[in-house]
């Protein structure tokens, strides 16, 4: 399966995700204000010497997708030479097929750089494995602090509800707390990329 | 009608977009069991999961098992806490 011209017209552009979203969409709105762009970021955006295709493959129930889209959809906004172009994920398998995450996982987002004549440059998947390791050390220190919660590693089906709500609101709290850690993270991860395959 | 009071939980990630296999089971399990069920309880969560339990007792997780359940798995589950047989 090779990505052309024709597949390319196929997909959306960010404005056309955001528009026809089912769901997430004030919680997309809102990540979409809060993300702050490193200006080393805008810079080495900015810096490429040719236009640079993304394409995107995302769902909008993805909770990776509500939180990591929006970084590239400002990125858009901001530099000229990137054209990104979303696919559904769940009507475009053939695509990602082709990244799958450990080559096995239908994670998503998916961003895929392309050169002007759709020769694959580098990929990015979900989100970096720093937030994902941050993200489980933050919550086994909710669970050492709360031992009402039990076991991390227990279904919450156990635990009575109004404990599992606090839960939930403690996890939230913290997610919460990790927004601006994760998008720098982003933001790193896909400078580096970019500065490795700007040709 | 055994009287028993047998409840199911669906554990699913709400992130995941797993809300069509909590629904699939929800309605198999229904069809299945109709009123013998005390309650379904659908649980909206993260992380990955998919876990289902019956009357306490983790049948299937996702983290465990992976995947997803087979319905004939859970309905198995369910009818051995019935006293029942397939189809009775």
């Amino acid at each position: 399966m090779t990505v052309d011209r024709a597949r390319w017209d196929k997909g959306i552009t960010y404005d056309e995700f955001k528009a026809a979203m089912t769901r997430n969409q004030e919680r997309f709105a809102e990540n979409e204000s809060r993300v702050a762009l490193d200006p080393e970021t805008v810079r080495t955006f900015k810096s490429l010497p040719k236009p640079l295709r993304v394409l995107v493959l995302a769902e909008d129930w993805c909770g990776d997708v509500i939180a990591n889209l929006p970084i590239l959809g400002r990125l858009d906004k901001e530099v000229p030479a990137l054209d990104v172009r979303i696919f559904y994920r769940d009507q475009n398998l053939d695509l990602m097929e082709r990244w799958l995450n450990q080559g096995k996982y239908q994670s998503i987002p998916v961003f895929v750089f392309f050169d002007e004549n759709f020769r694959e440059l580098g990929h990015w998947i979900e989100r970096p494995a720093s937030v994902t390791e941050r993200r489980a050390a933050e919550r086994k220190k909710i669970f050492a602090a709360h031992p009402e919660f039990g076991s991390p590693d227990a279904s919450v089906d156990q635990l009575p509800e109004d404990v599992r709500t606090r839960l939930q609101s403690e996890l939230q709290k913290m997610r919460e707390g990790m927004v601006a850690f994760a998008n720098g993270e982003v933001q790193r991860e896909l400078r580096e990329l970019v500065s490795k395959v700007a040709v | 009608m055994s009287g028993k009071a047998v409840k199911v939980k669906i554990t699913y990630c709400a992130e995941c977009g797993y809300e069509p296999q909590a629904l699939d089971l929800t309605k198999a399990l229904m069809y299945e069991f109709g009123t013998q069920l005390t309650a379904i309880e659908i649980i909206p969560w993260e992380s990955g999961t998919f876990d289902v339990s019956v009357d306490g007792e983790l049948i299937h997780s996702m983290k465990r098992e992976g995947g997803f359940p087979e319905h004939a798995t859970v309905k198995s589950a369910v009818r051995s806490r019935l006293g029942s047989a397939p189809g009775v």
